[in-house]
């Protein structure tokens, strides 16, 4: 029962970008379109599962004084191995060329942070690991449905193929510029708590 | 004259909010009322202050390629320019450490207003940022990257205390109750980037 | 055990230090060499592309071993030119030796600091020459190849790469075909203030040497064309000299046949 709430909190009722506000900088920068917010959106997911479960590993041994530099060491680590091993086998390079943009960002993702401080160094590795995970669908649920809107006003297509543009739709160059995504999640926002009114602020 | 230009350049041009969008996460979260924001924007000017001549010479004397031929000539082809990100990270979480400590232990008052948001400042990535696009811009000396540091550092508190100002007025209007705190926070914010694009055309 | 002491802490941190480093080092110094002939393989499908040898998906397709292979077949001479355009070296052909984006950041080094360099020119056996690009772009390096027509007056195509700008702005240099088709037909002007350029809000109608800009990546956009127009600096005494060799070529082949045909009035009259 716990650990089916660990997975669906993330997701909806406790959404890292729109109830925690964690990782918005990345949010902005990878949702001018769908592709580039799909991979971010797997990379994330990835990093997040496996720093968390590592983390939670180690967090009877890790010194308090200490923790933010390990957690950093630990969540570098595991994105420039997952860099580095993408980069060397033919298959893989053209993934990796794609990913290498995103590994500034997924490092400095407040969201693996957030979640190893919050979650994974109170808890076992399993919950862990699913927490880390959820989060990251969580997180990249909100990236798909900004860079759909964006895309598709912006750009007029959607996975680069042309949508709106054949139907004779002169491309909104607003959509594309950062600020529109802050807009953009602020009505999400808007919408997910005129569903959850428990959300509101007074 | 140059330090002139390039202080103006990186408080308004090239402002690490409006025009990169960096440090998002923190902003959003600390910006509710101007004294707390004011804590945090001082901070953040401080860390700057420090990582950056810091990784600065880190960039020039072990990173860049060629930077260790100090230590003889066997080492002048070394390239340690891969490290880059996970040293300059570690630098920075280490000196936000080290400033906690010695704050606490020296200025318990600034402490006790600054205390909690010190920590933050380690995962807030216009710090990060800073430290990287001074090694993308291949400052000519250290100088530089100190003038660097102080008009991003100014540049990100003016932004954020300009929010908190506008958060404590907000507060007293009548928004829709779904949008009300976060909601409206991120349309006013939207609202600010597209105004601070004015500046962008400018060139000094 | 007590974990918040002193020498608890310190002989973690270092433990750990020690052991990310070590972990790093050996993977980075056992990968290298795949991850240098992937990079080299990357690098020459770019070179064949902007030089206008099919698309670029089709050089993913045929895999790095064909690649090398087209290159080392259509290649007629890859050179190493200074800042005079006097040819300084040669690059070994049958191992398709390249100069790659860590190289062309060492010459770019040089360009920017006003000191000595050598940068490549790669000639294809159709006359087509290809001349690298570097700078900075928003959050990284972009770099990228222009290929000229055989007399180098009139562009043909471009490639460009870039390591970390926005994916859907300044990602656009690599991935819209539109921008990088706006370079053919384009020249090169050397009289002008900047001998290219890249407008935002779109370039004049009729210019010659103008490219629209990519609408939301100002600073990507700004960087790229400091990056061309820095290393069209670099090959000003090169691609000039070309020029004006080519010119007098022509300009004696004329003398002579004017020279010739002179003659043969002499002689006509003669008779």
């Amino acid at each position: 029962m716990k650990l089916k709430e660990t997975i669906l909190n993330p997701i909806f009722k406790g959404n890292p970008i729109t109830v925690l506000i964690l990782g918005i900088c990345s949010s902005l920068a990878v949702t001018v379109e769908m592709k580039g917010a799909l991979v971010m959106a797997l990379s994330v997911t990835i990093v997040t599962g496996l720093s968390s479960l590592i983390c939670s590993l180690l967090r009877k041994t890790i010194p308090n004084r200490v923790r933010i530099i390990i957690q950093l060491v630990v969540v570098a680590l595991m994105v420039i191995l997952v860099d580095q091993f993408l980069k060397s086998f033919e298959a893989t390079y053209p993934i990796d060329k794609q990913l290498s943009v995103y590994i500034g960002l997924i490092i400095t993702n407040c969201i693996v942070m957030g979640r190893i401080e919050a979650f994974a160094l109170g808890n076992k590795p399993i919950p862990s690991l699913l927490d880390g995970l959820a989060n990251g669908v969580g997180y990249g649920l909100i990236l798909i449905i900004v860079a759909f809107f964006r895309e598709l006003l912006g750009s007029g297509t959607l996975f680069g193929i042309p949508v709106l543009s054949k139907l004779g739709y002169v491309n909104n160059g607003l959509m594309i510029l950062p600020p529109m995504a802050l807009i953009l999640i602020g009505c999400i926002i808007w919408v997910q708590r005129s569903i959850q009114k428990d959300l509101q602020e007074k | 004259m140059e330090y002139l230009s390039l202080f103006v350049k990186s408080i308004f041009v090239d402002n690490m909010i409006f025009a990169y969008f960096l440090g998002m996460c923190s902003y959003l979260a600390v910006s509710k009322n101007v004294k707390t924001a004011n804590g945090l924007g001082i901070a953040v000017i401080c860390v700057l202050l420090i990582t950056l001549p810091v990784n600065y010479w880190l960039n020039k004397f072990v990173l860049q390629p060629g930077a260790l031929s100090w230590l003889g000539p066997r080492f002048e082809n070394v390239d340690l320019s891969f490290l880059s990100f996970i040293l300059f990270i570690a630098v920075i979480a280490a000196i936000v450490q080290v400033v906690e400590m010695v704050v606490e232990k020296f200025l318990p008052s600034l402490y006790s207003s600054l205390g909690i948001f010190l920590p933050l400042i380690a995962v807030n990535c216009a710090i990060l940022g800073g430290s990287l696009f001074m090694q993308q811009r291949e400052f000519a000396n250290a100088g530089e990257a100190v003038v660097y540091a102080l008009g991003s550092g100014v540049g990100w508190y003016l932004a954020i205390v300009a929010l908190a100002a506008i958060r404590e007025k907000l507060a007293y209007s009548n928004v829709p109750a779904a949008l009300k705190g976060i909601g409206i926070t991120f349309i006013t914010v939207g609202l600010m980037g597209i105004a601070f694009m004015a500046f962008m055309g400018i060139s000094l | 055990m007590n974990t918040n002491s002193n020498i608890y802490t310190v002989i973690y941190t270092t433990l750990v230090c020690v052991l990310v480093a070590a972990i790093l080092a050996f993977v980075s110094q056992w990968l290298k060499p795949k991850q240098d002939a992937n990079e080299k393989a990357e690098t020459i499908s770019q070179i064949l592309t902007a030089a206008g040898f099919d698309q670029k998906a089709h050089w993913q397709e045929v895999g790095n071993a064909a690649t090398l292979d087209f290159y080392k077949e259509n290649l007629a001479e890859a050179s190493l030119v200074n800042a005079q355009g006097e040819t300084v070296g040669t690059l070994d052909k049958d191992k398709a030796v390249i100069y790659t984006p860590s190289e062309l950041k060492v010459q770019n080094r040089s360009i920017k600091g006003g000191k000595e360099f050598k940068v490549p020119v790669y000639t294809f056996s159709n006359g087509v020459t290809v001349i690298p690009v570097y700078g900075a772009g928003l959050w990284g390096p972009v770099w990228g190849y222009l290929s000229f027509d055989e007399n180098l007056d009139k562009l043909v195509g471009a490639y460009f790469d870039h390591e970390s700008e926005t994916p859907g702005l300044g990602g656009k240099i690599k991935d819209d075909p539109a921008f990088r088709a706006q370079f053919q037909g384009k020249s090169v002007d050397f009289a002008d203030a900047k001998p290219f350029d890249i407008v935002k809000g779109g370039a004049p109608a009729g210019k010659e040497n103008a490219i629209d800009a990519i609408t939301g990546a100002t600073m990507t956009s700004k960087g790229l064309n400091e990056a061309i127009v820095n290393w069209l600096e670099a090959y000003k005494g090169y691609l000039q000299g070309k020029v004006q060799a080519k010119a007098a070529e022509e300009a004696a082949l004329a003398a002579e046949a004017e020279a010739e045909a002179a003659e043969e009035n002499a002689e006509t009259t003669a008779e």
